[in-house]
């Protein structure tokens, strides 16, 4: 049943709030290497099907398979642990960090050397710590943020934090990336920008998930694509094949409309 | 049964007043989500402007106590709305909560400068011969508190309930933004809440006084009670908060009466622990709920400065020379001075990092002083074991503490993990007090030896200052290395944002426990110092006013910037030295500079600091570094 190719697997995610279904019966992969886009009208879901995977609340029904291994029911951090690192829609950068030093967070999960190392300033943390640093400093390059690493994270302008929070999470070194929401705010140049960034990831070898309402940018770079309606997968295929599928177009453009058309 | 009816009445009635404390306090957290700690000191100067009215102006009674009233909710409106407005919009939840602290200090400090620190008593309105009924003694203040209590409920319920004012005040309560977008002026309705509860305060005060005797900083304790009913009863709820009041009141007397006077304290705090743990939302939960903290939101941030680590190597290296050199300079009491400064700094960088760099409040930190002062001094004295075994112990026993109470409170966030914090500081010094045959009790325990260590002995001041010097200075070194790097990112993203931090992988209950318990460790070692440097330890140098103390010191510093927090230790601590005839000033002075810090220097003296010398100081060629990294990221 589980095939290695899929980095993901959803299977039947259920969750309700107070009587409402938020997500019913959700399955769906993410395969490994590629970006999955996972799109919808608002209020489909997409947000929860992000929250019920990396726990934040707990699901009623259903399973997470990541990597093999069902992580359903395990703390959000131990989630990152295993390496599936999100982002948030509203971008959430650390407030009282600068730029750099919200980059270097991103790191955490993979810093060898012990608080107990750091305080005694050995050799081995020191030089971990500026290694990280000049990492940290050649990643905010890339996107072309590294003249304001000393500024005030929430001093940057949405897009800037925006970028910030997707460096951060590439930081972590994940092995699948899901994105809430990371074109939201940015403006045609930052979200062209964004596209070569997240294709450059998935050359690195990173699987990515990502939700997106912007659809110029989904169907330029998502190698396969899960539409989510009213709680359930509607469709999910390659996007040439979901762009002409007629529940899709239903749920985004209406029923008169199609029957118009 | 006489005597329990009896001494149930008494219970009841300090209750009321208990109750009617906790009204103020739910009435302003409805509205603001907030809870003001200076609700007590309005009481008390409600209390002494009745006083003074009645007694030396010698104004009728009935014109003298609604003075009283009409001055204290003036006089508490205006310092609301400059004071605790505008930080609701610039503060995030626990820095309120300390703002509420400092504006509790303010009063004290000026109701000292006017009043001094005797003790006041007020006859009461109707004569001092009680009503014997049945054998049963009330006196008869009793009624006019109870009728007071009850036309006071009655009055907000009518207010509340049936009018557009009460309307927009549950509008306020419910959903701010919401209410806003109504057209309801939630500023205007904040000040309001603010000048209702202030009213309700002073006339509790008025109304209290003929029954017990009062000063400056009989405040702190009703606020205190006020705070721990409001949470037994339910922060949000009025029926809650009279409940919690009579609840109170009523067993800290009874256990007063059949148990000890130490143990009514100790069994009100564990019936507050009790609840915090099992139901947080009280005995009688409302609708409303407010979030704790989950996310900070960043209002509070304002610029950030990073000064070079040229610029800051060169400051630290000069400082501490300064420091070395300043016994040639000036006079034995300034280093005295200096010397407290220095060791009250060591439980300072304790809070820091708790408060300021992980945002957990503590308003208990004196607690772990007292742990470490008192074991370190009982075991010298009576075991005569080497002092540093005496701190060693100390510091084990409160790290074991700490973790208990951070285990126990790991859920609890803002509002409620102050108080519980608060609640253990109190819990401590109730036992400092009481345990007389360890501590010496009140008058403190005598004879502890001076610090030593083998055949070295720390026994003049100027040894004591250098030894202190030198511990602050491995503290700090030790303490820099780990919060710039991993661990003390860590845990500033836990400070900010637990849910976006958990979702980077950091383990967020560990590094609260972490820095929970090192700031114990580090407050214990503060407490043994302190008692070794005065050979002297009594429970009001490591009570609750040393905690509040210490978090004003920390704001006025710089919370989160390590080093900061001296500058504030040293402030408070050797003003009052320097200028003798101002010492009466001091407390007004902390609590203004206080309110202050928090609404003007964010990151404190440090701050401003900070900012001169990153002016000062040669830019670093940044295009030079950008491209190193550029190369090196290339490579890789």
């Amino acid at each position: 049943m589980n095939d290695p190719a899929n980095i993901l697997e959803m299977r039947s995610m259920t969750k309700t709030f107070g009587g409402v279904r938020a997500t019913d019966n959700v399955s769906f992969e993410v395969k490994d290497r590629a970006i999955t886009a996972l799109i919808g009208p608002n209020g489909a879901g997409k947000t929860t099907v992000f929250n019920l995977m990396t726990n934040v609340f707990p699901a009623d029904e259903g399973d997470v398979i990541f990597l093999g291994k069902s992580i359903r029911g395990i703390p959000p951090m131990a989630v990152a642990g295993l390496g599936l690192i999100r982002t948030f829609q509203s971008a959430r950068v650390f407030p009282g960090l600068t730029v750099l030093e919200n980059v270097l967070v991103g790191r955490h999960r993979l810093v060898k050397h012990s608080g107990g190392s750091q305080l005694l300033w050995t050799r081995g943390s020191r030089g971990e710590e500026r290694e990280l640093r000049e990492r940290a400093l050649a990643m905010l390059d890339l996107v072309g943020l590294s003249q304001f690493r000393n500024i005030h994270a929430v001093d940057l302008p949405m897009g800037g934090q925006k970028m910030l929070e997707v460096v951060r999470a590439l930081m972590s070194r994940p092995r699948l990336l899901c994105l809430d929401e990371p074109a939201a705010g940015l403006n045609d140049t930052e979200t062209a920008e964004l596209a070569i960034l997240l294709q450059a990831v998935r050359a690195a070898g990173i699987a990515i998930l990502v939700v997106e309402h912007n659809m110029s940018l989904v169907m330029n770079i998502a190698d396969h694509i899960v539409v989510l309606d009213a709680g359930s997968v509607i469709a999910a295929g390659a996007p040439a094949a979901v762009q002409v599928d007629e529940k899709v177009i239903e749920a985004y453009l209406g029923r008169e409309e199609n029957a118009a058309a | 049964m006489a005597e329990f009816i009896q001494i149930s009445i008494g219970g009841l009635l300090v209750g009321t007043i208990y109750a009617l404390i906790a009204l103020g306090f739910s009435l302003i957290y409805r509205v603001t989500g907030m809870i003001n700690l200076a609700q007590g000191g309005f009481a008390i100067l409600g209390a002494l402007v009745g006083y003074s009215f009645s007694q030396s102006l010698g104004l009728p009674l009935p014109i003298a106590l609604v003075g009283a009233v009409l001055v204290t909710t003036a006089a508490g409106t205006l310092l609301g709305a400059l004071t605790f407005v505008p930080g609701l919009k610039k503060l995030s939840n626990a820095n309120v909560l300390m703002l509420t602290v400092g504006m509790l200090t303010l009063i004290e400090g000026f109701l000292l400068v006017i009043w001094g620190s005797q003790p006041y008593s007020v006859p009461a309105y109707t004569g001092e011969e009680p009503i014997n009924f049945h054998g049963i003694l009330i006196p008869t203040q009793t009624f006019w508190i109870v009728g007071t209590a009850v036309a006071i409920i009655l009055c907000l319920w009518l207010l509340l309930a049936h009018t557009t004012l009460g309307r927009a005040l549950r509008a306020c309560a419910e959903n701010s933004g919401a209410a806003m977008l109504m057209g309801i002026n939630v500023r205007r309705m904040t000040i309001f809440s603010f000048a209702l509860a202030t009213m309700i305060a002073a006339i509790a005060g008025v109304v209290v006084a003929p029954t017990t005797t009062f000063q400056f900083d009989t405040g702190r304790l009703f606020t205190i009670s006020g705070f721990i009913a409001v949470v037994i009863g339910g922060i949000a709820s009025f029926p809650g908060a009279i409940v919690g009041g009579l609840m109170l009141g009523l067993v800290t007397q009874l256990a007063t009466a059949y148990v000890s006077s130490l143990f009514s304290n100790a069994i009100a705090l564990i019936i507050l622990l009790f609840i915090l743990i099992y139901a947080p939302t009280g005995l009688i939960p409302s609708r409303i709920v407010r979030r704790q903290d989950v996310r900070e939101e960043p209002r509070a941030w304002g610029h950030i400065t990073r000064l070079s680590p040229t610029v800051a190597w060169s400051a630290a290296a000069l400082a501490l020379c300064g420091m070395l050199l300043l016994p040639l300079l000036v006079t034995g009491t300034i280093i005295s001075s200096l010397t407290i400064a220095a060791i009250i700094f060591i439980a300072l960088i304790g809070l820091d990092l708790l408060m300021g760099y992980t945002g957990q409040v503590s308003l208990g930190q004196a607690g772990f002083m007292a742990i470490g002062g008192y074991t370190a001094g009982y075991l010298t004295i009576n075991y005569s074991v080497e002092p540093l075994i005496g701190i060693v112990a100390g510091v084990l026993i409160s790290l074991i503490c700490a973790l208990v109470l951070s285990i126990v409170t790991l859920r609890l966030r803002g509002l409620y993990l102050a108080l519980a914090t608060l609640a253990f500081g109190l819990l401590i010094d109730s036992c400092a007090v009481g345990f007389i045959d360890i501590t010496g009790g009140p008058s403190g325990m005598v004879g502890i030896p001076p610090f030593s260590v083998g055949s070295l002995y720390f026994d003049t001041p100027l040894s004591m200052y250098y030894l202190v010097i030198g511990v602050n200075v491995v503290v700090i070194f030790l303490l820099f290395g780990a919060l710039r790097s991993n661990f003390g990112r860590a845990l500033q993203s836990i400070r900010t944002d637990q849910m976006a931090a958990s979702a980077l992988g950091i383990n967020i209950v560990r590094y609260k426990l972490v820095a929970f318990v090192a700031s114990a460790g580090l407050a214990s070692l503060s407490g043994s110092l302190l008692a070794f440097s005065f050979n002297f330890l009594s429970p009001d140098m490591v009570g609750t006013n040393r905690s509040l103390e210490l978090v004003s010191m920390l704001v006025i510093g710089g919370e989160g910037t390590l080093v900061g927090p001296a500058f504030g230790s040293i402030l408070i601590t050797l003003l009052p030295t320097i200028f003798q005839p101002l010492a009466l000033y001091k407390t007004m002075f902390s609590g203004g500079l206080l309110i202050i810090c928090f609404l003007y220097l964010p990151r404190g003296i440090y701050g401003l600091i900070a900012a001169l010398l990153s002016r000062i100081s040669p830019r670093t060629d940044g295009n030079t570094e950008r491209s190193e990294g550029l190369v090196q990221g290339a490579s890789r």
